[in-house]
This record gives C-alpha cells, sequence and structure tokens, in this order.
C-alpha cells in the first residue's frame, strides 16, 4: 500500500471504523473488566459507577450501590484525606459514616483520591465531572490553589448550614463562604523533655546548645512544614518576596524589617536544623533519638497518653506563645448531586456531640462553641495563647512564591 | 513485487498457520497498545504541559529553566549564552555551582559507584563459591528492591542514626561514634542498599555464564589466574555491571522519598521538585522539570543501549566455571586472601543490608515503653477483623499483592520478550525504539502518577464517550508496563547472542515466528526469562504510586499502600506490616526461582 | 569494455539448460529465480539473478565469499526477500511466503541444532508442523532418518556432544524428516576437516539421489561443487556467470573469472591476425612476441559456444589452457624435435617454483613477465619449454572490433 489512492482511502476509512470499534471495546470492556467504563459524555455526571476512588463498602450485601434511583436510599459520596477514615490509631471515618446512616436516611460513602482536592481539581480541568458532593478536610491554601487553578468555582457557597453560627471566631478561612471550618489544629514543637528543655522563642532556637536539635519537614511537601514555614513568615515578614504578585509585603512580628523569615531560616540552617520530607520522616527520626525536637502538632500528648507512653518525652511548646493554626473546613462541589443532603452532612457535622467525636477521633480541636469534649481533653490537647494564620487574600498570590523563594535558598546546590 | 501475495494461500492448513504466524504480530500490536493505553498517552499528557502553556506552544518555560541557575548551576549560563570557557573556569573553581540536575547526577554517580562496589563482591561470592543457603540467598536478593522509602528509612535512621546499631557496636568495641544521618553518606548508602543487589544478580549472572574453558584456555596459554580473569573473565563481566550501573544510575537519577527522609531538604533531588510542582498543580514547570529528568535518564540509558548492542555475546552452550567451596582447600595465600576479602565484605554487608532489615524486624517487636511485643502484629489481625470495608485490611492488601503482581508477571513476560525479539533485530534507530521501551523506567514516578489519573481513571473523550479504566485490571497493565522493561533488559542480550541459523532451522523446518521463539529462543534464553519475571514481579510488589492512582477502593489495595497506611505515631503497626511484606516477597522470590530451576539471568 | 560472456548462457534462456543439461532436461522446473535481485543499502548482493533448478536436480551455487550465493540461498529460503525479482516454487510466486511454508529443508555450516534438545528431539522438531509419510509413525520417522545418515542410535543423545560430521549428518536428519520438496545446503561441510569432507559429500549426494530431492548446495569449494553436483553456478560478483554441468564448467569456462575459479588454469589474451579455414587461429599474445594457434569448435563436447560468434582477424580474445594439457620439456630436450610434437604451439619458459603433490608436481613457470601453471611427473629445473595442442585451448570471451 504505497500509492497515495489507497493511503486517502484509508484515510477516510478511518473515523468510522475507529469509532465503531472504541464504542464496541468501550461496551464490552464496561461489561467484561471491573473498572473499565464507558459512558456517554452528555448522559448527565450520573454514572460515577466504579471510577474514581470511591472507597464505599461496594461489597455490602444490600449491594445499593449505584445512585440512580429516586426512590432508593440517597448515596452521599464525601472526599477526604485518607488519614480522616483510615488511620493506624483512630480517625472519625467509621464513627461519622454510622451515625450518619442511622440519623439520614442516607448512604454515606468515602472517596480518599490520593491526590486528595487536587484529584477534583484535575477531574474538573478535565471535563471527566466531580464524582462526589463534597470535600472533608479543606485547608485555606487549598482554597487558594483551587481558584488560581480553576477558572470555574469547584465549590459552591455553603449557603444557609444549621449551626454554622457557632463556628468559632477566626476560624472562618474562606472570603467566598464556601468552606465551613469543622476543626482545627495548631503546628507547634513537640520536644523531649528528658533531655532538654525547648527554648521559648524562634530566636531560642537559633541558640548554640540548640544546634542541630529540630526536625521539620518539607514545606513543599508537608502540611506541618509548610504551616512552620509559614508561622516564621509570620513572625519575620517575608522581606517582600511575593511583592510582585500583589504589591504586597508581609512585615514580621519581630519589627525588624531587614531581618525576614529567609534570614532566620539562613540561621536555622547554620544551626543545623533538619528539614526532612514528610511528617513521617521527620517523627520517625525523632522517635529514634535523632533530635530532640520536632515540629509536629500540639496534640501530641494525646496519642502518647492513648498509647501509655511518658508524657515528659512529649512536651509541647509554643513558640513565642504562638502556633500556626490549620482549621479544616468542608464545602460542596458546585456540581454535586446531592447538594442538599451534602449540606445536611454539614450541619451534622457542626453537630456538639459529633463535634466533640471529632475532636477526639481526629486528635484535634472543635471548630464550633460548645462541643461536646470529655473535661480533660484540652488537659493534653493543647491550644496556644495567641493563634496565628494567614489569611486567604495574605496567601494568595504568595504562598507558592514564599515556598519556591525558600527552597532557592535551603537547597541552592 | 508484482506477484500476487499469498499464491499459496488456497493450502488448507494456512488458516491455522496464519493464526499462528500472527501471533507476534498480534502481541506486538497488543503491547503497543498497553503502552501507549498505559504509558505513553497518559505520560504525554502530562509532559505535553511544558511545551503547551494556556493553549499555545512555547518554549519558554524550558528557557526559562534552562537558564536558571538554581537548577542547572554553572551550565545555566552556558544556556545562557555566556561563553563555554568562562562556564568551564566556574566548574573548575571550588565554588562552583552544581545546580539541583548538577547534583542530582552528582549524588546519582556516587550512589552508582556505591552501588557497584557493594554488588561485585557479592556477585563473586555467589557466582563462584559453593555454600549452603547460596540459592536462597541468591533470591532473597531482590528482597530490598520491593521495600517501601520508609521501611528503608526507619530501618537506616535504627541502625545508622545517633542511638542506632552501629553506634552500639562501635561503642562497644571502643570507636568513636560516627553520625551519618542527614548526610549525603546515608542517602548514597541507602541507594546502594536498593541498587547493589541489583548490580550483584545481573553480575553474578553474567559471571556464572563464562565458559570455562576458556578460562582454561588462558590459563594453559601462560596466563595467571589474575591475568585469565582480566583477560578472559572481567570482559565478559564488564556488560553485565554496565547494565547494573546504568539501571542503578537512572533509579537513583529519580529518587525522591528516600533522599528527604535520610538526607535532608539541603539535598533535595530534581524529583523533590517535580513533586512539590505537581503538588502545587504548577504543571507546565513540573513537566518542564521532569522533561529534563527523563531526556538525561534516557540518554545514559541510550548510551548504554548502544554500548550493549556493540557487545552482544554468545549465551550459548557454555560450561560454567565451577563453584569453590568457602572453605579454603590449603593455607595458601592465593586460597586465603579471597577469602578473607569476603569475610571483610560479608561484615560490611551484615552493616549495610542485614542491620536495616533487622532493626525494621525489631521495631515490629518493640512496644512504646522499648520492651518487646507482639501488639503490632496483634493490630494488624485486629485490623482484618474489625476495619471498615473501606479501610485498608492487611489479607486483601496481601492477596491484592500477589495476585496483581503474578498477573503483572504474566503480562510483562510476553510484553517484554516481544519488545527484546523486536529490538535484536538489526534496522536503524532500533537503539532509539529500545530506549523508548525503556522510558517507564526513567520517567519521573509523580508525573507517570498524575498521567494515569489524566489518562485512565478519567479517560478519553471519543466521539461523545468517555472511555475510562482503572480498579484491578488498570492496576495490573500498570503494573505490567513498570516492569516489563527488566524483562527486555534480561532477555533481549541473551536474545541477540542466539545463532540466528538456530532461528532460521525452526522456521525452515516448518515454525512460525512466534512458536520458534516459544521452542528454540525462550528456552535457550530461560534463565533470563525467570530472571526478568522476578523483577517483573518485585516491581509490582513494591509499587506505590499508579496503585493509589488507580485503585478504586480498598479492594485493590496492595501491601505497599497498607504500610502507608499504617505509619502514624508509632511506627510497629507499619513495621509488622513491612515485615509481613518482606517475607511474603521473599517466600515468593524463592518459589519463583525453585520453579525457574537455577538460572543464570538477572 | 564491450565483453559478453561468450558462452554456458545465464540469461535464463532455456538454451542454457538444454546446452548446459544433459539430465532432467525434461523434469518440470522445481525453483526458479527470476531476474532476482537483493540489495542491502546500495550494495547488490544478488543482482539480477534467473535460474531454474529441475525436481530432482542437485545443484550447486560455487564462488568465492562475498559472491552472493548465501544469500541466494536465504531467498529461496525465504530468510530474505527480493528487491526485485521473483522466486518461484513449482512455478508459483513464493513472494511473502514465509520459510515455514516453503516447504524447504535447510542445512546450516554450525548446523543449528537445538542445544537444549536430543538428537531425537532435533529430528522430530519438523514433524509439529508436517506429517509423517503415510503409514509411518512420529517416531519411525526419526529412526528411519537417523538410519539414513548412518546414526542410528543418537536419538537420546545430546547434540553437543556429537562430533562436528556426526552433528552435520543430525542436520542433514532433521531437515530431511518434514519430507521438504526442496533440499538448501548452506556450506554444511566447511567446518569440517578435509577427509571428512570427502566421506561426508559423498553421503551427501548417495542421500541426494536416493531420495531423489532437489537439492541446492552452497559452498565456496569448486572441487566439492564438480565432485557432487548435476549443475553448477559460478558466481562472481551477485551474478552466475556459468551454469553447467560439473565437466562443461571445468572444459570450458565461459568466462575469465570462471576459468581461473573452477580448476588450475592458464588464461591468455591477444588479438586475432590470422584465421585458417579449418578453424585455426593465429593469435599475438599481450605482452609478449609469440603468436599462438588456438583450434576453435574442436572443444571435445563439440559445442563450442563460441563457434556461433567465431572470431575474426582483428578481434580481440581471451582463452584458456589447463595446466595438465601443457607439455614441459627441460631446455637440453628442445633439440629433440619429439619432445615438442609438431603443430604445436612452444612457449619458452624458466620454473619459479614447484609444488610436490604427490601424484604430479604444480609447477609455477616464469613466462616473460607473466606466470604458466603446468603439471610435471619429474622434478623439472631452470629453462623448459612448453608445448600445447591447439585444440585443448579453449576460447573464453571475444571482443569484436
Amino acid at each position: 500500500m504505497t500509492t497515495d489512492e489507497s493511503e486517502t482511502r484509508r484515510r477516510r476509512a478511518r473515523p468510522h471504523t475507529r469509532r465503531r470499534f472504541l464504542t464496541a471495546a468501550g461496551a464490552a470492556g464496561a461489561a467484561a473488566l471491573a473498572g473499565c467504563s464507558a459512558e456517554r459524555v452528555d448522559d448527565g455526571g450520573d454514572g460515577g459507577d466504579g471510577t474514581g476512588n470511591e472507597t464505599g463498602d461496594g461489597d455490602d450485601a444490600d449491594g445499593s450501590d449505584g445512585d440512580d434511583g429516586d426512590d432508593e436510599t440517597p448515596t452521599l459520596t464525601v472526599a477526604t484525606y485518607t488519614n480522616f477514615i483510615d488511620a493506624p490509631s483512630v480517625s472519625p471515618g467509621e464513627w461519622l459514616k454510622e451515625e450518619f446512616e442511622s440519623r439520614y436516611d442516607a448512604e454515606l460513602e468515602w472517596a480518599t483520591p490520593d491526590n486528595e482536592v487536587n484529584y477534583y481539581v484535575e477531574r474538573a480541568a478535565s471535563g471527566a465531572g466531580v464524582d462526589a458532593d463534597l470535600y472533608v478536610g479543606l485547608t485555606t491554601e487549598d482554597l487558594v490553589r483551587v481558584d488560581e487553578e480553576l477558572d470555574d468555582d469547584l465549590f459552591a457557597e455553603a449557603g444557609e448550614i444549621e449551626g454554622s453560627g457557632a463556628v468559632r471566631e477566626g476560624l472562618q478561612f474562606d472570603p467566598f463562604d464556601r468552606a465551613v471550618p469543622f476543626d482545627t489544629g495548631y503546628v507547634s514543637l513537640v520536644y523531649d523533655g528528658t533531655t532538654m528543655e525547648a527554648p521559648e522563642t524562634f530566636d531560642g532556637l537559633l541558640d548554640d546548645e540548640h544546634a542541630g536539635a529540630l526536625i521539620a519537614q518539607n514545606p513543599g511537601g508537608s502540611a506541618t512544614g509548610r504551616a512552620f514555614l509559614l508561622h516564621t513568615i509570620s513572625r519575620f515578614g517575608d522581606g517582600g518576596v511575593a511583592s510582585d504578585g500583589d504589591g504586597e509585603t508581609v512585615s514580621g512580628e519581630d519589627g525588624d524589617p531587614d531581618y525576614d523569615y529567609l534570614d532566620y531560616w539562613a540561621d536555622l540552617q547554620e544551626n543545623d536544623v533538619r528539614v526532612l520530607g514528610t511528617w513521617d520522616d521527620a517523627y520517625a527520626a525523632w522517635s529514634e533519638g535523632e533530635a530532640p525536637m520536632v515540629v509536629s502538632y500540639s496534640t501530641d500528648q494525646v496519642f502518647a497518653d492513648m498509647e501509655g507512653q511518658d508524657l515528659e518525652k512529649h512536651q509541647i511548646r509554643f513558640l513565642n506563645d504562638q502556633a500556626y493554626a490549620n482549621p479544616e473546613g468542608m464545602a460542596v462541589f458546585a456540581d454535586a448531586d446531592e447538594p442538599d443532603l451534602a449540606r445536611r452532612f454539614m450541619s451534622f457535622m457542626l453537630e456538639p456531640d459529633v463535634q466533640g467525636e471529632i475532636a477526639q477521633r481526629n486528635v484535634a480541636f472543635p471548630a464550633t462553641e460548645g462541643a461536646e469534649l470529655p473535661s480533660d481533653y484540652a488537659e493534653l490537647a493543647q491550644e496556644p495563647a495567641d493563634p496565628v494564620t494567614f489569611t486567604y487574600d495574605e496567601l494568595q498570590g504568595s504562598v507558592d512564591a514564599w515556598v519556591e523563594a525558600w527552597e532557592r535558598q535551603f537547597a541552592g546546590n | 513485487m508484482t506477484e500476487a501475495d499469498g499464491d499459496r494461500a488456497g493450502r488448507v492448513s494456512r488458516l491455522r498457520e496464519g493464526v499462528e504466524s500472527r501471533a507476534l504480530t498480534a502481541l506486538a500490536v497488543l503491547t503497543s497498545a498497553a503502552l501507549v493505553v498505559a504509558f505513553y498517552y497518559p505520560t504525554a499528557t502530562v509532559l505535553v504541559e511544558a511545551v503547551v502553556v494556556d493553549g499555545a506552544v512555547t518554549l519558554g518555560v524550558f528557557a526559562e529553566l534552562l537558564t536558571d541557575p538554581f537548577y542547572f548551576g554553572e551550565i545555566a549560563r552556558l544556556f545562557a549564552g555566556d561563553s563555554p570557557i568562562a562556564v568551564a573556569r566556574a566548574l573548575l573553581s571550588p565554588d562552583r555551582r552544581l545546580g539541583i540536575v548538577g547534583f542530582t547526577a552528582y549524588q546519582a554517580v556516587l550512589s552508582t559507584v556505591a552501588s557497584v562496589a557493594l554488588g561485585l563482591p557479592a556477585a563473586y561470592l555467589l557466582a563462584r563459591f559453593e555454600f549452603p543457603g547460596r540459592k536462597t540467598l541468591r533470591s532473597l536478593t531482590i528482597v530490598p528492591f520491593v521495600l517501601p522509602s520508609i521501611m528503608v528509612a526507619v530501618g537506616f535512621v535504627a541502625t545508622f542514626g545517633e542511638n542506632g546499631t552501629l553506634n552500639a557496636a562501635l561503642t562497644g568495641i571502643g570507636l568513636p561514634l560516627v553520625d551519618l544521618m542527614f548526610t549525603l553518606e546515608a542517602v548514597v548508602i541507602a541507594h546502594a542498599f536498593y541498587n547493589a543487589p541489583l548490580v550483584a544478580r545481573v553480575t553474578t549472572a553474567a559471571w556464572e555464564s563464562v565458559d570455562a574453558s576458556a578460562v582454561e584456555t588462558a590459563r594453559s596459554l601462560g596466563a595467571g589466574p589474575v591475568r585469565a580473569f582480566v583477560d578472559v573473565v572481567a570482559p565478559q563481566v564488564y556488560p553485565a555491571v554496565l547494565t547494573g550501573a546504568a539501571l542503578t544510575f537512572v533509579f537513583t537519577f529519580g529518587t525522591f522519598p528516600i533522599v528527604l527522609a535520610l538526607g535532608g531538604f539541603q539535598l533535595a533531588t530534581i524529583e523533590v521538585f517535580v513533586y512539590r510542582l505537581v503538588r502545587d498543580l504548577s504543571y507546565a514547570e513540573a513537566a518542564a522539570l521532569a522533561v529534563v529528568e527523563l531526556a538525561i535518564s534516557l540518554g545514559v540509558l541510550l548510551a548504554y543501549l548502544r554500548y550493549e548492542a556493540r557487545n552482544a555475546t554468545s549465551t550459548r552452550g557454555a560450561r560454567p566455571l565451577p563453584r569453590r567451596s568457602l572453605v579454603p582447600s590449603a593455607p595458601t595465600l592465593r586460597e586465603l586472601l579471597p577469602r578473607a576479602g569476603l569475610v571483610a565484605y560479608v561484615v560490611v554487608a551484615g552493616v549495610v543490608f542485614l542491620a536495616p532489615i533487622a532493626s525494621m524486624v525489631l521495631a515490629s517487636v518493640t512496644g512504646g515503653d522499648g520492651a518487646l511485643t507482639l501488639d503490632h502484629y496483634r493490630f494488624l489481625i485486629d485490623r482484618q477483623q474489625t476495619g471498615a470495608a473501606f479501610q485498608v485490611r492487611p489479607w486483601p492488601a496481601i492477596r491484592n499483592s500477589l495476585a496483581f503482581a503474578t498477573a503483572a508477571t504474566l503480562l510483562a513476560l510476553p510484553m517484554g520478550v516481544v519488545v527484546a525479539v523486536l529490538t535484536t533485530r538489526r534496522y536503524r534507530g532500533r537503539t532509539l525504539v529500545d530506549a523508548a521501551a525503556m522510558a517507564p523506567l526513567a520517567v519521573s514516578g509523580i508525573i507517570v502518577g498524575l498521567g494515569l489519573l489524566r489518562g485512565l481513571v478519567f479517560g478519553v473523550e471519543i466521539a461523545g464517550w468517555r472511555i475510562a479504566a482503572s480498579g484491578a485490571v488498570a492496576i495490573v497493565v500498570a503494573h505490567a508496563v513498570a516492569g516489563y522493561p527488566f524483562v527486555v533488559r534480561t532477555v533481549s542480550p541473551g536474545l541477540s547472542g542466539l545463532d540466528r541459523s538456530l532461528v532460521e532451522s525452526a522456521r525452515a523446518l516448518g515454525a512460525s515466528r512466534a512458536r520458534v521463539i516459544r521452542d528454540v529462543e525462550l528456552p535457550l534464553v530461560w534463565p533470563a526469562v525467570v530472571a526478568g519475571a522476578a523483577f517483573a514481579f518485585a516491581v509490582s510488589i513494591g509499587e506505590f504510586t499508579s496503585t493509589v492512582v488507580l485503585a478504586t477502593g480498598a479492594d485493590a489495595y496492595t501491601m505497599p499502600v497498607a504500610i502507608e497506611r499504617f505509619i502514624g505515631r508509632r511506627l510497629g503497626p507499619a513495621t509488622a506490616m513491612g515485615v509481613v511484606l518482606l517475607v511474603v516477597t521473599g517466600l515468593s522470590f524463592v518459589v519463583i526461582e525453585r520453579l525457574g530451576g537455577e538460572h543464570r539471568g538477572l | 569494455m564491450d565483453s559478453e560472456p561468450a558462452g554456458g548462457g545465464v540469461d535464463g534462456d532455456d538454451r542454457g539448460d538444454a546446452e548446459g543439461g544433459g539430465d532432467g532436461t525434461d523434469a518440470p522446473v522445481a525453483v526458479e529465480l527470476d531476474g532476482v535481485t537483493k540489495r542491502y543499502g546500495e550494495t547488490a548482493a544478488v543482482d539480477d539473478v534467473s535460474l531454474r533448478v529441475r525436481e530432482g536436480e542437485f545443484f550447486t551455487l560455487v564462488g568465492p565469499s562475498g559472491c552472493g550465493k548465501t544469500t541466494t540461498l536465504r531467498l529461496i529460503a525465504g530468510f530474505e526477500e527480493p528487491t526485485t525479482g521473483a522466486v518461484r516454487f513449482g512455478g508459483e510466486s513464493v513472494a511473502g511466503v514465509p520459510p515455514e511454508d516453503r516447504d524447504v529443508g535447510v542445512v546450516f555450516q554450525s548446523y543449528a541444532l537445538f542445544p537444549h534438545m536430543t538428537v531425537g528431539e532435533n529430528v522430530a522438531y519438523g514433524l509439529n508442523f508436517a506429517d509423517p509419510p503415510e503409514g509411518t509413525t512420529r517416531d519411525e520417522r526419526v529412526a528411519e532418518l537417523l538410519e539414513l545418515v548412518d546414526l542410528p542410535d543418537a536419538a537420546d543423545r545430546d547434540p553437543e556432544s556429537l562430533s562436528g560430521g556426526q552433528q552435520q549428518r543430525i542436520a542433514m536428519a532433521r531437515a530431511l524428516a518434514p519430507g521438504p520438496d526442496v533440499l538448501l545446503l548452506d556450506e554444511p561441510m566447511s567446518a569440517l576437516d578435509a577427509r571428512l569432507r570427502e566421506r561426508l559429500r559423498a553421503q551427501v549426494k548417495r542421500i541426494q539421489s536416493e531420495l531423489g530431492i532437489t537439492t541446492i548446495y552452497v559452498t565456496h569449494d569448486q572441487e566439492e561443487a564438480l565432485a557432487v553436483s548435476d549443475r553448477v553456478a559460478v558466481m562472481n560478483d551477485g551474478t552466475p556467470e556459468q551454469v553447467a554441468p560439473p565437466r562443461t564448467v571445468y572444459r570450458e569456462p565461459a568466462t575469465r573469472f570462471v576459468a581461473k575459479f573452477v580448476g588450475d588454469n592458464n588464461t591468455f589474451a591477444g588479438r586475432v591476425v590470422d584465421a585458417t579455414a579449418d578453424g585455426e587461429l593465429a593469435v599475438d599474445v599481450d605482452g609478449g612476441d609469440e603468436t599462438l594457434r588456438v583450434a576453435v569448435g574442436s572443444d571435445e563436447e563439440g559445442q563450442d559456444a563460441t563457434a556461433t560468434r567465431s572470431p575474426d582477424v582483428g578481434d580481440r580474445i581471451d582463452f584458456c589452457v589447463r595446466p595438465e594439457h601443457l607439455r614441459v620439456a627441460s631446455a637440453d630436450e628442445v633439440a629433440d624435435e619429439t619432445a615438442v610434437p609438431a603443430g604445436e604451439n612452444t612457449l619458452r619458459a624458466t620454473v619459479a617454483s614447484a609444488e610436490f603433490l604427490g601424484e604430479t608436481t604444480r609447477v609455477t613457470l616464469d613466462w616473460g613477465d607473466r606466470e604458466l601453471l603446468v603439471r610435471a611427473v619429474d622434478p623439472l629445473d631452470g629453462a623448459v619449454t612448453v608445448g600445447f595442442d591447439p585444440a585443448d585451448a579453449h576460447v573464453i570471451e571475444v571482443e569484436k572490433q
């Protein structure tokens, strides 16, 4: 087949054959192979069958997995991060599912895609349709990133959520009222009180006696690492590294305009701070005694107590009496199949008893006033006198530049 | 050709033979399809973002990257138009900047050297000495390959850390403490932990296939044992060492979690930045960086493949050198010296390979209070019994790992064999095809993961239909794609070394091309096939990124996912699962290699 | 240069077969190459070859290495496809037909026995794809073939335990087992020592004539070619220069190359200065003063192809005289008229070197600044006189003026 004529003929024939093949292959594939699917794009986003990372209990006997019937129990697909439903110690996922299903005539399905929120950004960007109803576990930075990436809104406005009035002041982090906070946590230092006394201030970390004593995490790959970096920016200012974006600069609380977070990190690095990849790496190294201090959560003693460990080895230090606050929110996806049910779930999440359970099982702090918690919870789960956090507006257009400038300084080879 | 094709098509038996004779073509088409669907297309959807920004084609991202001294150090000035002489002078100066790319290559070279240095003595031991448990030891050498980085990190901290086993031992014998953690050395040793076994396996295979008569000939011509080694053995072993070195370079060049876990961010490699950029949805920069990474890795592979193509050695019908006993036959220097060397090596290997694994095992039976406990294993059983359906449970993870690995191996084998057959033929651009077939080894794992999400999970919209794939089948295909390059690399040298007339004789006797592969070529390179299968199995068992992307639920999770899930404040549960992974993998390999027989492959 | 082969036509015309025939002339054509060219890049390994091999014929491709003979065989076997031209089996094109469907048996120089199979399994391999002859089982067929190659007890042995000659015979048995239409042998003996080669080639010839199988044999050894073949194609630079029975090729080489390649020979070039009515030419030989007489049309076969284009005065011709047709006498004997019979050509030369071969001695003579090869029984030395009968000279090529 080398003549032009046959080439033309083949080309003309191709689209037709190709389409027929794919239709057939798609149909056969969907029938024969678990997880292979072909669905009409203009069907509406109704068929979330099998694609994505839905981790519902599909092997339940009732088999009412699909959400295609009107008179059947509606299924609410809640996307979240894996630790929320599956952690070796405790996680709220199982309790929430059972409780929600018992209170409402609905079935709850968890979805925990590996890429977390980014998974839905990708889905929306590639036109694949978002196959979940709401996301639980959004941070301010998530929202900033999502909004920078997508032209259309991924999340809908929360609207009237019963109980949202109880959310504590200062936790609301979404200026566009999509995300409703359901818990919060603080990133602080955890140190082994049997070997040292941690410094009380950022400056104290630079003391010679604390050389090589701190393990932190990569701000580009770990939430605690990023929170700690942001905390140093709040403390020392950003030196204007992100000013090309919006002309804003963060001036540090230290009041010294000539000393910014990069200067502080240069001093920290000089003092042998270890910046490892993830919280897992860092906490493991700290547990093995590689260094006496680690950047972690202020709830560390809750775990230590749960495991019967010596609390003296799990001391919390709020530098300058501060800790970086990471409120977690939930928001309904703009094209949720069950928006009303999703909002009912959000109210459910804010109920006092549920708030208490979430806080205990997620080892965090409730987002609302009046959450039902054991009276001794505050003894182990410590809150700083002065929580620090950047707002959506402050992070927008800046956070990438802050991280990058830090990377370039810290890893410059 | 003007004569009508298939004049003889009238023969009755043609139909059956026709099917058979097209088997190879069919396999090649299926292999290409699998590669396109589960690798090239998904990866391309991401990499293309390096040059297509907001719908317009641009080289701006690359230009910015290449001229950025942060990434390219002094070389960036070259891209920026500085004179090569000035750049060369800067490179020679003591305060030169390597840039992230330069540093990544630098640590990969160091890691490769360390892996070869630690792998060769093991090959010597395994290829030239007979001792009880040799075959089992050989089978177990693949185990480090499948360990998740967090497990290795745990083992390393416990071994090389300030309060680690090594320091305890050093203190015990009155030597000064070493502080290896968070240094380049720790990273290099960890890379050797992963890759020295690879070098050892490849080299052992080549060493075992050195023909004894060649050595005897050299000796009879007056060469001493050392000279005979240098002149006869070394040239035959050298290509295999290079295979191991090339693969090690590529793997360590793309290294990611282990560098940060054991070295820290000041030792960040390219992949660290690819990861961060992808996480921040900065796809253009991530893709451009990944392309640079891929280009360098493929360049190394290409150089190696050109070398391999020029140095194909025949593997047929060699009489292997007899193995020696570990017990010296006479107290002569020549008998004692190599064995003394091996003893020294075994001590080093004990520290580098065994101690971290032993530490991991120990961590799995150590409680929060430091006492021995089986709590962590009880956790596994408990999680199995009471875990929610949407949670990862140990037994399904084990079952899935084994099932996926078996299926992926069965798929990777024909894929690898077909590609090996196609790349053993002589034609222009063959090494390019071969290098492209090796690309799954060289592309950033993070990019592949994102690509699979876009290309498979979300699917492709064609004519109003969205074709998507996820779940077990997709995982198996993705694992097979990741593992098949090993089959190619193990099988290809053997195939190209085969006497072409063996194939032609069989064909003249009536066997189709596919049938010849089955009847003649594969049996003759069987050891390599088994070796390739072992690696494909190992790759599947250890795979994490595509598994979590493609899994449709807890039902499709594997052992590495379970380990990751069980990591918490306490390392016990995860290490217990890690030990399960170790045991399951170790047993699998002993079985695979017993099934495959004593082999001479990787 | 406008020289052309003078005879033993190779242009695929029937005349070549008819003239060169002598056997199987009437048998149908088993294998035909029609204008076959095989190029690798710019170079043509096989250049416009046309050949016909008759059923049952033992046909040999002979030539120096690189002449294209093995490529020709591989084109027939189907391991290569021609760049242009057609290969036909029984009159039908086999273009695109893979080797496994061509019903050919191939024996390679390296024997290519499958090392992972026993001898018996090797021989039986082809029976996976073709049924043994009716009335025989697979095992019987294997035994039959091992018997045929005189290795009846080798079935369970490992091929690598066999000697080279034995391996060669097993390879032959394996190739024959499925009962191929055509047997292709690619230098099957070149790895063996001379004596074994002689014995084996007799065996190959015996088996071939017993089975009556069409056989195409490739060798670089012209002696082997002459010894076993019904017809020989002498190849040079990708083209057969002469296709004819061994005797013809030897006695009436069609080209200067054939004359030199097949057996020892003395070739001369010169210009015809006189032609007599009885077909004798007087030729002024290049590079010397001598005029030699050459008889045309009186070759033994009586079919000198040059007769059809007899040279005229002024034409340039090439001719040759076999060493055994040169009579040598020491210079002392020249006075003795009987040493060189009347009517013969007489040359004067000196002995340069001699190789004692047992029966005879091959003597190289310096004749002017050229060399002559002669056979002698007695030792020779110094100046000699060489004579030959004009009728023993064979005209190879004629260049018309």
